[in-house]
């Protein structure tokens, strides 16, 4: 049993979700992961950026950052550089991660720097009403896209594959204990750890049931480190699978990497020591 | 370790070298940057020095990130860096307006190039000065530095980030190109000579659960800076672009904003005698004034120094601190002065200021970028200030 509870998470500010929100299930997954890995809250650094779900550090009773649009993961990046010893996740939704900060996503898997990033994609741009997102399917009617959205949705999961990530999961905010195992797994991650969670929005685009239709857990017999496996199933679109599609420990994450690094660097010879070689 | 990261000696050094040696020296241990001409070379020098330090250099994907990064790793505590130049400076607006709104510590080293748009990139330009002051959305102060030597970028550079953490704002170096790849003597002193201003820390230990929560913006009376807790510290902190309350938390309404702005504002005024820095030649019996900063500034000094010498009674203010503008000593001066000149590197964006504070002519000797402009055509604009 942990020490702690959910609720020592808990700020004291009342989310300004809609109430039905898939968000509020992933602010409750990610409070019951931090306590059962007992991280005590001021060890705990959440970053995020802008759009309804980056409003989700002033929720919580840890460090919070929330940006400006499109930034949480190098925001989060420097944090978790700043001090290696904090646990930073970085938070946000689909447009503020594949729109306007889709640009640091593969940076972020090229590194594999510490951090989990949760997406709590809802197909939408919820805050500004309604407009189409970069995951939005392609002929869409909405204010902004009257006569169906021209463009196709990206798939995230394929992206995050593609880009070399080292831990890539799916859950759905219906599934909200699964979703807390997944985002726990994230956590206990030593390398960057990208999870998609469909989270809709009920205001401007509810897919509960449509979500509860299709999508399913990965195969039992799922193996995490087939690259390949994970593509071809990562490609389905008519079923949508649940659970971690990529668990690759092999590499060294970011932080790791720096020490390495610096344990082998000789300084540059000073002057003086370059004169006395010379001298001897 | 620390000896490592002050090279205390006499060095023959470029101003771009000169500037990541005076982050080391004042601490610096991240940088997020993006290759740019002609800052690349305080990248490339950190890129080496910092993993010597304990420090972290990293390459971004863009400015945006380097910046966003920048002020994520102030918020976790360190003394964090960016450096640029004009195009660069346009990308990291956004941010910059974030630093200012969260009053998070950070240096942004701009090493001007002539502008506008990809303009002259390996070519020097001092047309971002404005860019400097108002690029960001809203109402604001920031502070700028425009060294005109390697040995004062060195200087200012740790004045920068002392400014930084004391008042917690952000600080740019408004270098160029002509000091960034001049070389010169530079003289580092040894590491107890460094100066090193403090971040005001919080003064009462973390609340607890039950207890009221911790108020991360409020300000102290006296400076209008609130002290700062980092990430890790035991604080609970929450940061946000929006208009915030005192605890930190969003509060959008009109009191709010205008009480939050007009005191970002005010902070650096009331502070500004420790802030300003400017240098005067010749003033006391000076009938006509040349301004000037930066790399036009060595024109300008040898301009009036000739013109001194030739008995023709003319004085130079050489700006240190851009911003905030050192308005009181223009306008002092001003009384006793008939007629000011400026010299800069673009075409008359310092001008307007000095317009702006006094009633007498200002005559500007102006160029777009791209070469230095001659003492010879500052000294022919104090010939004719003085035969008007």
């Amino acid at each position: 049993m942990s020490k702690r509870k959910a609720s020592e998470y808990q700020s004291g500010v009342k989310p300004i979700w809609c109430p039905g929100c898939g968000d509020y299930a992933v602010l409750n997954a990610l409070r019951q992961a931090f306590a059962e890995l007992e991280i005590p809250p001021h060890e705990i650094a959440v970053a995020s950026g802008i759009g309804c779900s980056s409003r989700f550090p002033a929720f919580l009773n840890t460090y919070g950052f929330h940006g400006v649009h499109g930034r949480p993961l190098p925001l989060a990046t420097g944090m978790k550089v700043g001090n290696p010893a904090l646990t930073v996740v970085a938070v946000g939704g689909d447009g503020d991660g594949f729109s306007i900060g889709g640009g640091h996503i593969p940076h972020a898997a090229r590194r594999n720097i510490e951090l989990p990033y949760i997406v709590m994609d809802n197909n939408i741009y919820g805050m500004t009403k309604g407009q189409p997102s970069p995951t939005t399917p392609r002929g869409t009617q909405r204010k902004a896209s009257p006569y169906g959205s021209l463009e196709d949705p990206l798939n995230p999961i394929m992206m995050a594959l593609a880009y070399g990530t080292t831990f890539v999961a799916r859950a759905f905010s219906g599934q909200p204990k699964e979703l807390a195992a997944i985002i726990k797994a994230a956590l206990l991650h030593p390398g960057f750890a990208f999870v998609q969670v469909l989270s809709p929005c009920v205001t401007f685009r509810n897919t509960y049931q449509h979500y509860r239709e299709i999508t399913q857990p990965l195969p039992e017999d799922f193996d995490r480190t087939d690259l390949m496996a994970a593509m071809r199933l990562a490609q389905e679109t008519e079923t949508l699978y649940r659970g971690i599609f990529r668990q690759d420990e092999s590499k060294l994450g970011y932080v790791q990497r720096v020490r390495e690094m610096r344990a082998q660097v000789k300084p540059l010879a000073g002057v003086d020591e370059v004169v006395e070689q010379y001298a001897r | 370790m620390k000896e490592r990261a002050v090279l205390t000696g006499k060095h023959f050094m470029s101003g771009d070298d000169a500037c990541a040696e005076g982050a080391l020296a004042a601490g610096c241990r991240y940088f997020g940057g993006y290759p740019i001409t002609p800052s690349t070379e305080v990248a490339e020098r950190l890129a080496r020095r910092l993993p010597e330090v304990g420090g972290v250099y990293m390459q971004m994907e863009d400015e945006l990130g380097s910046i966003a990064s920048i002020l994520g790793a102030a918020a976790a505590g360190a003394r964090s860096m960016t450096a640029t130049s004009g195009p660069g400076l346009s990308l990291m607006q956004e941010n910059l307006g974030l630093a200012v709104m969260l009053e998070l510590p950070c240096v942004l080293v701009d090493i001007q190039r002539g502008s506008p748009s990809t303009g002259l990139p390996t070519m020097a330009g001092q047309s971002d000065v404005m860019q400097a002051r108002w690029g960001s959305h809203g109402d604001y102060s920031v502070v700028a530095y425009a060294p005109w030597s390697p040995q004062e970028i060195f200087d200012l550079t740790i004045l920068a980030f002392n400014v930084a953490d004391r008042f917690r704002v952000p600080v740019l170096i408004l270098s160029d190109e002509v000091i960034g790849h001049m070389v010169e003597r530079v003289v580092i002193p040894p590491a107890e000579q460094i100066p090193h201003w403090e971040r005001k820390g919080p003064r009462q230990p973390p609340p607890a659960l039950d207890e009221p929560p911790y108020r991360s913006f409020q300000a102290d009376e006296d400076d209008l800076v609130p002290p700062i807790a980092h990430a890790g510290e035991g604080y609970r902190v929450h940061f946000t672009g929006l208009t915030h309350n005192e605890i930190g938390y969003p509060e959008i309404t009109p009191e709010t904003h205008d009480k939050l702005v007009r005191r970002l504002i005010a902070k650096i005024q009331r502070n500004a005698d420790q802030i300003i820095r400017t240098e005067g030649y010749y003033l006391e019996d000076a009938e006509v004034v040349v301004i000037s900063y930066g790399c036009t500034a060595r024109s300008a000094r040898r301009a009036v120094r000739e013109a001194r010498e030739a008995g023709i009674p003319v004085g130079f203010l050489r700006l240190i601190s851009l911003w905030p503008f050192p308005e009181t000593q223009i306008k002092d001066l001003a009384c006793t002065v008939k007629e000011f000149i400026v010299a800069e590197m673009n075409l008359g964006q310092m001008r307007l200021e000095v317009e702006r504070c006094v009633q007498r002519p200002v005559r500007g000797v102006h160029h777009a970028g791209g070469e230095l402009i001659t003492p010879e055509r500052i000294r022919g604009a104090i010939q004719e200030a003085i035969s008007r």
